[in-house]
Protein backbone atom coordinates (compact mmCIF):
# COMPACT_ATOMS: atom_id res chain seq x y z
CA UNK A 1 0.00 0.00 0.00
CA UNK A 2 1.19 3.49 -0.86
CA UNK A 3 0.17 6.40 1.24
CA UNK A 4 0.88 10.06 0.59
CA UNK A 5 0.09 12.38 3.46
CA UNK A 6 -0.06 16.13 3.24
CA UNK A 7 2.47 16.36 0.41
CA UNK A 8 3.54 19.91 -0.24
CA UNK A 9 6.00 21.27 -2.75
CA UNK A 10 7.04 24.86 -3.28
CA UNK A 11 9.45 26.45 -5.71
CA UNK A 12 10.37 29.67 -3.96
CA UNK A 13 7.11 31.33 -3.04
CA UNK A 14 5.14 29.37 -5.64
CA UNK A 15 3.32 26.43 -4.10
CA UNK A 16 2.85 23.66 -6.66
CA UNK A 17 1.37 21.03 -4.35
CA UNK A 18 -0.84 22.24 -1.55
CA UNK A 19 -1.13 19.30 0.78
CA UNK A 20 -2.01 16.15 -1.14
CA UNK A 21 -3.38 13.02 0.54
CA UNK A 22 -3.63 9.89 -1.55
CA UNK A 23 -3.89 6.20 -0.79
CA UNK A 24 -3.13 3.55 -3.39
CA UNK A 25 -3.92 -0.07 -2.58
CA UNK A 26 -2.03 -3.06 -3.83
CA UNK A 27 -3.05 -3.87 -7.41
CA UNK A 28 -4.66 -0.49 -7.95
CA UNK A 29 -4.24 1.37 -11.22
CA UNK A 30 -4.55 5.01 -10.30
CA UNK A 31 -4.66 7.54 -13.11
CA UNK A 32 -3.98 11.17 -12.31
CA UNK A 33 -5.65 13.62 -14.65
CA UNK A 34 -5.59 17.36 -14.78
CA UNK A 35 -4.69 20.36 -16.91
CA UNK A 36 -1.02 21.16 -17.40
CA UNK A 37 0.44 22.99 -14.45
CA UNK A 38 -1.93 21.24 -12.07
CA UNK A 39 1.00 19.55 -10.30
CA UNK A 40 0.30 15.95 -11.34
CA UNK A 41 3.78 15.19 -12.64
CA UNK A 42 5.34 16.89 -9.62
CA UNK A 43 3.22 14.74 -7.34
CA UNK A 44 4.34 11.59 -9.14
CA UNK A 45 7.98 12.63 -8.87
CA UNK A 46 7.52 13.26 -5.17
CA UNK A 47 6.66 9.59 -4.63
CA UNK A 48 10.22 8.50 -5.48
CA UNK A 49 11.84 11.75 -4.40
CA UNK A 50 13.01 12.84 -7.84
CA UNK A 51 11.41 15.99 -6.48
CA UNK A 52 11.87 16.41 -2.80
CA UNK A 53 8.56 17.43 -1.22
CA UNK A 54 8.77 20.42 1.10
CA UNK A 55 6.51 18.74 3.61
CA UNK A 56 4.49 15.59 4.23
CA UNK A 57 5.07 11.86 4.42
CA UNK A 58 5.47 9.12 1.85
CA UNK A 59 4.74 5.56 2.96
CA UNK A 60 5.28 2.51 0.79
CA UNK A 61 4.35 -0.89 2.24
CA UNK A 62 4.97 0.15 5.80
CA UNK A 63 8.13 2.17 5.21
CA UNK A 64 7.66 5.85 5.90
CA UNK A 65 9.88 8.73 4.85
CA UNK A 66 9.37 12.11 6.40
CA UNK A 67 9.85 14.72 3.69
CA UNK A 68 11.20 17.33 6.09
CA UNK A 69 14.31 15.27 6.83
CA UNK A 70 14.36 12.31 4.47
CA UNK A 71 17.99 11.18 4.75
CA UNK A 72 19.90 9.65 1.84
CA UNK A 73 19.57 6.03 2.94
CA UNK A 74 15.81 6.33 3.46
CA UNK A 75 15.33 7.89 0.05
CA UNK A 76 17.34 5.09 -1.52
CA UNK A 77 15.30 2.47 0.31
CA UNK A 78 12.07 4.14 -0.79
CA UNK A 79 13.24 4.38 -4.40
CA UNK A 80 14.08 0.70 -4.41
CA UNK A 81 10.42 -0.02 -3.71
CA UNK A 82 9.41 1.90 -6.81
CA UNK A 83 10.20 2.11 -10.50
CA UNK A 84 9.46 4.78 -13.03
CA UNK A 85 8.62 5.06 -16.71
CA UNK A 86 9.51 8.44 -18.16
CA UNK A 87 7.92 10.65 -20.76
CA UNK A 88 11.15 10.75 -22.75
CA UNK A 89 12.01 7.09 -21.99
CA UNK A 90 15.40 8.03 -20.50
CA UNK A 91 16.96 4.76 -21.54
CA UNK A 92 20.67 4.59 -20.77
CA UNK A 93 22.06 5.66 -24.14
CA UNK A 94 25.27 3.68 -23.94
CA UNK A 95 23.60 0.40 -23.03
CA UNK A 96 21.64 -2.10 -25.09
CA UNK A 97 18.00 -2.90 -24.37
CA UNK A 98 19.06 -5.92 -22.34
CA UNK A 99 21.72 -3.99 -20.41
CA UNK A 100 19.20 -1.26 -19.67
CA UNK A 101 16.86 -3.76 -18.06
CA UNK A 102 19.65 -5.56 -16.22
CA UNK A 103 21.27 -2.43 -14.75
CA UNK A 104 18.98 -1.98 -11.75
CA UNK A 105 18.84 -5.71 -11.06
CA UNK A 106 22.59 -6.15 -11.00
CA UNK A 107 23.68 -2.83 -9.49
CA UNK A 108 20.85 -1.93 -7.11
CA UNK A 109 19.39 -5.33 -6.28
CA UNK A 110 22.70 -7.21 -6.48
CA UNK A 111 21.22 -10.18 -8.32
CA UNK A 112 23.74 -12.59 -9.83
CA UNK A 113 24.32 -11.75 -13.50
CA UNK A 114 22.76 -14.92 -14.89
CA UNK A 115 19.61 -14.54 -12.84
CA UNK A 116 19.33 -10.87 -13.78
CA UNK A 117 19.76 -11.74 -17.42
CA UNK A 118 17.07 -14.41 -17.35
CA UNK A 119 14.67 -12.10 -15.59
CA UNK A 120 15.42 -9.33 -18.09
CA UNK A 121 14.87 -11.63 -21.05
CA UNK A 122 11.53 -12.64 -19.56
CA UNK A 123 10.24 -9.09 -19.20
CA UNK A 124 11.59 -8.09 -22.60
CA UNK A 125 9.60 -10.96 -24.04
CA UNK A 126 6.54 -9.75 -22.18
CA UNK A 127 6.80 -6.34 -23.86
CA UNK A 128 7.37 -8.03 -27.22
CA UNK A 129 11.00 -7.12 -27.79
CA UNK A 130 12.79 -10.45 -27.70
CA UNK A 131 14.30 -9.71 -31.10
CA UNK A 132 15.72 -6.32 -30.08
CA UNK A 133 17.64 -7.14 -26.91
CA UNK A 134 21.05 -6.22 -28.37
CA UNK A 135 19.87 -2.96 -29.93
CA UNK A 136 20.94 0.38 -28.53
CA UNK A 137 18.21 2.96 -27.80
CA UNK A 138 19.20 4.99 -30.88
CA UNK A 139 18.37 1.96 -33.02
CA UNK A 140 14.84 1.63 -31.66
CA UNK A 141 11.63 3.49 -32.47
CA UNK A 142 10.02 5.63 -29.80
CA UNK A 143 7.43 2.96 -29.08
CA UNK A 144 10.08 0.28 -28.75
CA UNK A 145 12.18 2.48 -26.48
CA UNK A 146 9.23 3.09 -24.23
CA UNK A 147 8.52 -0.64 -24.09
CA UNK A 148 12.12 -1.18 -22.98
CA UNK A 149 11.47 1.54 -20.39
CA UNK A 150 8.47 -0.41 -19.15
CA UNK A 151 10.46 -3.64 -19.11
CA UNK A 152 13.19 -1.91 -17.12
CA UNK A 153 10.64 -0.83 -14.53
CA UNK A 154 8.81 -4.15 -14.46
CA UNK A 155 12.00 -6.19 -14.03
CA UNK A 156 12.64 -4.55 -10.67
CA UNK A 157 9.42 -6.12 -9.29
CA UNK A 158 8.64 -2.84 -7.50
CA UNK A 159 5.73 -2.21 -5.15
CA UNK A 160 4.53 0.41 -7.60
CA UNK A 161 5.41 1.61 -11.09
CA UNK A 162 5.13 5.33 -11.66
CA UNK A 163 4.24 6.32 -15.23
CA UNK A 164 4.99 9.93 -16.14
CA UNK A 165 3.04 10.67 -19.33
CA UNK A 166 4.39 7.52 -20.97
CA UNK A 167 2.86 8.19 -24.37
CA UNK A 168 2.95 11.94 -24.79
CA UNK A 169 6.31 12.02 -26.59
CA UNK A 170 5.30 9.30 -29.04
CA UNK A 171 4.15 9.51 -32.64
CA UNK A 172 0.39 8.95 -32.65
CA UNK A 173 0.65 5.62 -34.46
CA UNK A 174 3.05 4.28 -31.79
CA UNK A 175 0.84 5.15 -28.82
CA UNK A 176 -1.27 2.02 -29.20
CA UNK A 177 1.55 -0.51 -28.77
CA UNK A 178 2.73 1.17 -25.57
CA UNK A 179 -0.76 1.45 -24.08
CA UNK A 180 -1.39 -2.20 -24.93
CA UNK A 181 1.69 -3.20 -22.93
CA UNK A 182 0.71 -1.05 -19.95
CA UNK A 183 -2.79 -2.51 -20.06
CA UNK A 184 -1.38 -6.02 -20.14
CA UNK A 185 0.74 -5.56 -17.04
CA UNK A 186 -2.08 -3.70 -15.28
CA UNK A 187 -4.23 -6.79 -15.71
CA UNK A 188 -1.50 -8.86 -14.07
CA UNK A 189 -2.05 -6.93 -10.88
CA UNK A 190 0.94 -4.59 -10.94
CA UNK A 191 0.25 -1.52 -8.84
CA UNK A 192 0.62 1.67 -10.84
CA UNK A 193 0.19 5.39 -10.66
CA UNK A 194 -0.18 6.86 -14.13
CA UNK A 195 -0.09 10.48 -15.22
CA UNK A 196 -1.55 10.64 -18.70
CA UNK A 197 -3.69 12.56 -21.14
CA UNK A 198 -5.08 9.39 -22.70
CA UNK A 199 -8.69 9.58 -21.55
CA UNK A 200 -9.77 6.39 -23.27
CA UNK A 201 -6.99 4.52 -21.56
CA UNK A 202 -7.78 6.10 -18.20
CA UNK A 203 -11.40 5.11 -18.46
CA UNK A 204 -10.69 1.57 -19.51
CA UNK A 205 -7.73 0.59 -17.33
CA UNK A 206 -7.90 2.71 -14.19
CA UNK A 207 -9.87 1.61 -11.19
CA UNK A 208 -9.36 4.96 -9.54
CA UNK A 209 -9.15 8.41 -11.11
CA UNK A 210 -7.65 11.41 -9.40
CA UNK A 211 -8.44 14.80 -10.86
CA UNK A 212 -6.00 17.54 -9.89
CA UNK A 213 -6.03 21.26 -10.49
CA UNK A 214 -4.03 24.07 -8.96
CA UNK A 215 -2.00 21.81 -6.71
CA UNK A 216 -4.92 20.09 -4.99
CA UNK A 217 -6.99 17.00 -5.62
CA UNK A 218 -10.32 18.36 -6.82
CA UNK A 219 -12.10 15.05 -7.04
CA UNK A 220 -11.33 11.35 -7.03
CA UNK A 221 -13.28 8.18 -7.59
CA UNK A 222 -13.95 5.28 -9.95
CA UNK A 223 -13.64 6.15 -13.65
CA UNK A 224 -17.34 5.84 -14.44
CA UNK A 225 -18.21 8.30 -11.74
CA UNK A 226 -15.56 10.83 -12.74
CA UNK A 227 -16.29 10.66 -16.47
CA UNK A 228 -20.08 10.26 -16.44
CA UNK A 229 -21.12 11.94 -13.27
CA UNK A 230 -18.51 14.34 -11.92
CA UNK A 231 -19.57 16.31 -8.86
CA UNK A 232 -17.24 19.29 -8.92
CA UNK A 233 -17.78 22.05 -11.46
CA UNK A 234 -14.06 22.11 -12.34
CA UNK A 235 -14.07 18.39 -13.11
CA UNK A 236 -17.18 18.77 -15.25
CA UNK A 237 -15.50 21.48 -17.32
CA UNK A 238 -12.38 19.40 -17.79
CA UNK A 239 -14.22 16.20 -18.72
CA UNK A 240 -16.53 18.04 -21.10
CA UNK A 241 -13.65 19.70 -22.88
CA UNK A 242 -11.41 16.72 -23.17
CA UNK A 243 -13.56 13.62 -23.57
CA UNK A 244 -14.99 13.95 -27.10
CA UNK A 245 -11.72 14.41 -28.95
CA UNK A 246 -9.86 11.75 -27.00
CA UNK A 247 -12.40 8.99 -26.63
CA UNK A 248 -11.07 6.44 -29.05
CA UNK A 249 -10.96 2.75 -28.34
CA UNK A 250 -7.63 1.10 -27.84
CA UNK B 1 74.93 31.25 -39.01
CA UNK B 2 74.76 27.58 -39.90
CA UNK B 3 76.55 25.81 -42.69
CA UNK B 4 75.19 25.26 -46.21
CA UNK B 5 71.95 23.26 -46.35
CA UNK B 6 72.57 19.56 -46.87
CA UNK B 7 69.38 17.47 -47.30
CA UNK B 8 71.27 14.20 -46.85
CA UNK B 9 71.94 15.19 -43.25
CA UNK B 10 68.21 15.05 -42.48
CA UNK B 11 68.27 11.31 -43.02
CA UNK B 12 71.41 10.98 -40.99
CA UNK B 13 69.81 12.87 -38.10
CA UNK B 14 66.44 11.10 -38.19
CA UNK B 15 67.52 7.87 -36.44
CA UNK B 16 69.51 9.84 -33.85
CA UNK B 17 66.43 11.91 -33.03
CA UNK B 18 64.10 8.93 -33.17
CA UNK B 19 66.14 7.23 -30.46
CA UNK B 20 64.70 9.85 -28.08
CA UNK B 21 61.08 9.50 -29.19
CA UNK B 22 60.42 7.14 -26.25
CA UNK B 23 61.40 9.90 -23.82
CA UNK B 24 58.95 12.30 -25.46
CA UNK B 25 56.21 9.67 -25.42
CA UNK B 26 56.99 8.80 -21.81
CA UNK B 27 56.55 12.42 -20.77
CA UNK B 28 53.28 12.57 -22.66
CA UNK B 29 51.84 9.34 -21.26
CA UNK B 30 52.91 10.01 -17.69
CA UNK B 31 51.56 13.56 -17.80
CA UNK B 32 48.27 12.35 -19.27
CA UNK B 33 47.93 9.66 -16.62
CA UNK B 34 48.48 11.98 -13.67
CA UNK B 35 46.77 14.86 -15.41
CA UNK B 36 43.53 12.96 -15.91
CA UNK B 37 43.25 11.90 -12.28
CA UNK B 38 44.08 15.37 -11.13
CA UNK B 39 41.55 16.76 -13.62
CA UNK B 40 38.81 14.62 -12.09
CA UNK B 41 39.77 15.90 -8.64
CA UNK B 42 39.61 19.48 -9.88
CA UNK B 43 36.37 18.97 -11.79
CA UNK B 44 34.45 17.27 -8.95
CA UNK B 45 34.21 20.21 -6.54
CA UNK B 46 33.14 22.43 -9.40
CA UNK B 47 30.51 19.94 -10.56
CA UNK B 48 29.11 19.53 -7.08
CA UNK B 49 29.59 23.23 -6.31
CA UNK B 50 31.56 22.55 -3.15
CA UNK B 51 32.16 25.92 -1.49
CA UNK B 52 35.78 27.19 -1.25
CA UNK B 53 37.19 24.16 -3.11
CA UNK B 54 35.26 25.02 -6.24
CA UNK B 55 36.51 28.63 -6.15
CA UNK B 56 40.07 27.43 -5.64
CA UNK B 57 39.70 25.05 -8.57
CA UNK B 58 38.36 27.86 -10.74
CA UNK B 59 41.30 30.11 -9.87
CA UNK B 60 43.74 27.30 -10.59
CA UNK B 61 42.22 26.58 -13.99
CA UNK B 62 42.14 30.25 -14.86
CA UNK B 63 45.80 30.69 -13.89
CA UNK B 64 47.00 27.71 -15.92
CA UNK B 65 45.00 28.77 -18.93
CA UNK B 66 46.30 32.30 -18.64
CA UNK B 67 50.03 31.55 -18.50
CA UNK B 68 52.36 30.04 -21.12
CA UNK B 69 53.41 26.47 -20.44
CA UNK B 70 57.08 27.48 -20.81
CA UNK B 71 56.73 29.79 -17.82
CA UNK B 72 54.86 27.11 -15.87
CA UNK B 73 57.79 24.83 -16.57
CA UNK B 74 60.23 27.28 -15.00
CA UNK B 75 57.87 28.05 -12.14
CA UNK B 76 57.76 24.36 -11.25
CA UNK B 77 61.46 23.84 -11.89
CA UNK B 78 62.51 26.65 -9.56
CA UNK B 79 59.41 26.88 -7.41
CA UNK B 80 58.82 23.25 -6.43
CA UNK B 81 62.27 22.74 -4.80
CA UNK B 82 61.85 26.04 -2.93
CA UNK B 83 58.40 24.97 -1.78
CA UNK B 84 59.50 21.49 -0.71
CA UNK B 85 62.45 23.03 1.10
CA UNK B 86 59.90 24.33 3.59
CA UNK B 87 59.24 20.70 4.50
CA UNK B 88 62.98 19.93 4.49
CA UNK B 89 62.76 17.93 1.31
CA UNK B 90 65.61 18.50 -1.09
CA UNK B 91 64.62 17.85 -4.69
CA UNK B 92 66.95 20.34 -6.33
CA UNK B 93 69.06 17.50 -7.68
CA UNK B 94 66.16 15.40 -8.89
CA UNK B 95 65.96 14.31 -12.49
CA UNK B 96 64.57 17.22 -14.56
CA UNK B 97 62.20 14.69 -16.13
CA UNK B 98 60.35 14.72 -12.81
CA UNK B 99 59.74 18.47 -13.06
CA UNK B 100 58.62 18.17 -16.65
CA UNK B 101 56.09 15.47 -15.86
CA UNK B 102 54.89 17.45 -12.84
CA UNK B 103 54.39 20.56 -14.96
CA UNK B 104 52.59 18.86 -17.78
CA UNK B 105 50.38 16.95 -15.34
CA UNK B 106 49.43 20.16 -13.55
CA UNK B 107 48.89 21.94 -16.82
CA UNK B 108 46.92 19.25 -18.63
CA UNK B 109 44.80 18.70 -15.52
CA UNK B 110 43.46 22.23 -15.78
CA UNK B 111 42.46 21.80 -19.41
CA UNK B 112 41.03 18.32 -18.93
CA UNK B 113 39.04 19.39 -15.90
CA UNK B 114 37.23 21.92 -18.05
CA UNK B 115 36.58 19.27 -20.68
CA UNK B 116 35.28 16.86 -18.06
CA UNK B 117 33.11 19.50 -16.45
CA UNK B 118 31.51 20.51 -19.71
CA UNK B 119 30.96 16.89 -20.72
CA UNK B 120 29.42 15.83 -17.41
CA UNK B 121 27.13 18.84 -17.46
CA UNK B 122 26.00 18.00 -20.95
CA UNK B 123 24.85 14.50 -20.01
CA UNK B 124 21.05 14.55 -20.11
CA UNK B 125 19.54 15.05 -16.65
CA UNK B 126 17.02 12.33 -17.50
CA UNK B 127 19.81 9.74 -17.52
CA UNK B 128 20.58 10.45 -13.89
CA UNK B 129 16.92 10.43 -12.94
CA UNK B 130 16.48 7.07 -14.61
CA UNK B 131 19.44 5.73 -12.66
CA UNK B 132 18.02 7.03 -9.37
CA UNK B 133 14.59 5.66 -10.22
CA UNK B 134 16.16 2.24 -10.80
CA UNK B 135 17.59 2.37 -7.28
CA UNK B 136 21.20 3.32 -8.02
CA UNK B 137 23.07 5.40 -5.45
CA UNK B 138 24.50 8.78 -6.40
CA UNK B 139 27.96 7.31 -6.81
CA UNK B 140 26.73 4.35 -8.87
CA UNK B 141 24.78 6.69 -11.13
CA UNK B 142 27.84 8.90 -11.59
CA UNK B 143 30.31 6.09 -12.26
CA UNK B 144 28.10 3.76 -14.31
CA UNK B 145 25.85 6.13 -16.21
CA UNK B 146 27.21 9.68 -16.25
CA UNK B 147 30.97 9.12 -16.59
CA UNK B 148 30.84 6.74 -19.57
CA UNK B 149 28.54 9.08 -21.44
CA UNK B 150 30.60 12.11 -20.48
CA UNK B 151 33.71 10.27 -21.67
CA UNK B 152 32.19 9.81 -25.09
CA UNK B 153 31.19 13.45 -25.28
CA UNK B 154 34.62 14.59 -24.12
CA UNK B 155 36.66 12.27 -26.29
CA UNK B 156 37.13 14.39 -29.44
CA UNK B 157 38.10 17.36 -27.29
CA UNK B 158 40.42 15.16 -25.25
CA UNK B 159 42.08 13.83 -28.41
CA UNK B 160 42.76 17.36 -29.61
CA UNK B 161 44.34 18.26 -26.28
CA UNK B 162 46.60 15.20 -26.35
CA UNK B 163 47.98 16.27 -29.71
CA UNK B 164 48.54 19.75 -28.36
CA UNK B 165 50.37 18.39 -25.31
CA UNK B 166 52.59 16.17 -27.42
CA UNK B 167 53.85 19.26 -29.19
CA UNK B 168 54.15 21.19 -25.91
CA UNK B 169 56.54 18.56 -24.57
CA UNK B 170 59.08 19.95 -27.04
CA UNK B 171 59.68 22.69 -24.48
CA UNK B 172 61.00 20.23 -21.91
CA UNK B 173 64.56 20.62 -23.20
CA UNK B 174 64.60 24.15 -21.84
CA UNK B 175 65.08 22.80 -18.31
CA UNK B 176 67.61 20.28 -19.52
CA UNK B 177 65.62 17.16 -20.33
CA UNK B 178 67.11 15.03 -23.06
CA UNK B 179 64.05 14.31 -25.17
CA UNK B 180 63.86 14.49 -28.96
CA UNK B 181 64.08 18.26 -28.90
CA UNK B 182 66.98 18.16 -26.42
CA UNK B 183 68.81 15.71 -28.64
CA UNK B 184 68.17 18.05 -31.55
CA UNK B 185 69.80 20.90 -29.66
CA UNK B 186 72.95 18.84 -29.05
CA UNK B 187 73.07 17.88 -32.73
CA UNK B 188 72.85 21.54 -33.68
CA UNK B 189 75.69 22.46 -31.32
CA UNK B 190 77.79 19.63 -32.67
CA UNK B 191 77.19 20.12 -36.40
CA UNK B 192 75.76 23.66 -36.81
CA UNK B 193 73.16 22.24 -39.20
CA UNK B 194 70.11 23.67 -37.48
CA UNK B 195 67.69 23.60 -40.41
CA UNK B 196 68.26 19.90 -41.09
CA UNK B 197 67.67 19.07 -37.43
CA UNK B 198 64.44 21.05 -37.30
CA UNK B 199 63.20 19.50 -40.52
CA UNK B 200 63.94 16.09 -39.05
CA UNK B 201 62.07 16.99 -35.85
CA UNK B 202 59.12 18.36 -37.81
CA UNK B 203 58.88 15.11 -39.76
CA UNK B 204 58.89 12.99 -36.62
CA UNK B 205 56.36 15.11 -34.69
CA UNK B 206 54.11 15.23 -37.68
CA UNK B 207 54.22 11.47 -38.22
CA UNK B 208 53.49 10.79 -34.55
CA UNK B 209 50.52 13.17 -34.68
CA UNK B 210 49.18 11.42 -37.77
CA UNK B 211 49.41 8.05 -36.05
CA UNK B 212 47.68 9.45 -32.96
CA UNK B 213 44.93 10.99 -35.06
CA UNK B 214 44.28 7.71 -36.84
CA UNK B 215 44.12 5.91 -33.51
CA UNK B 216 41.73 8.48 -32.07
CA UNK B 217 39.38 8.22 -35.03
CA UNK B 218 39.20 4.47 -34.53
CA UNK B 219 38.71 4.75 -30.80
CA UNK B 220 36.00 7.34 -31.30
CA UNK B 221 34.14 5.14 -33.71
CA UNK B 222 34.28 2.29 -31.25
CA UNK B 223 33.18 4.46 -28.31
CA UNK B 224 30.24 5.82 -30.21
CA UNK B 225 29.01 2.55 -31.59
CA UNK B 226 25.76 3.05 -29.70
CA UNK B 227 25.06 6.13 -31.81
CA UNK B 228 25.08 4.15 -35.02
CA UNK B 229 21.67 3.66 -36.49
CA UNK B 230 22.10 0.04 -37.49
CA UNK B 231 23.04 -2.79 -35.23
CA UNK B 232 25.85 -4.92 -36.49
CA UNK B 233 24.57 -8.44 -36.94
Amino acid sequence: MIQLQNIRKSYGSHEVLKGIDLTVNKGDVVVILGPSGSGKTTLLRCVNFLERPSDGQVTISGFTVDCKQPGKQNVLKLRRKTAMVFQHYNLFKHKTALENVMEGLVVAQKLPKEEAKQKSLDVLEKVGLSDKIHHYPSQLSGGQQQRVGIARALALSPEVILFDEPTSALDPELVGEVLAVIKKIAREGVTMIVVTHEMGFAREVANHIVFMDGGVIVEEGPPDEIFSNPKEERTKQFVRRITPEWSYVI
Amino acid sequence: MGKAFDPALIFEFLPKLLAYLPVTLFILVAALFFGLWLALLIALPRLYKVPVLSQLAAIYVSFIRGTPVLIQLFLVFYGLPAFLQLFHLDVSRANPLFFVIATYSLSSAAFFSETIRAAVNSVDRGQIEAAYAAGLTGRQAFVRIVLPQAGMIAFPNFANSVIGFLKDTSLAFSIGVMDMMGRGQTLISATAHALEVYIGLAIIYYLVVIVLEKGFVRAERRLQRHERKWASA
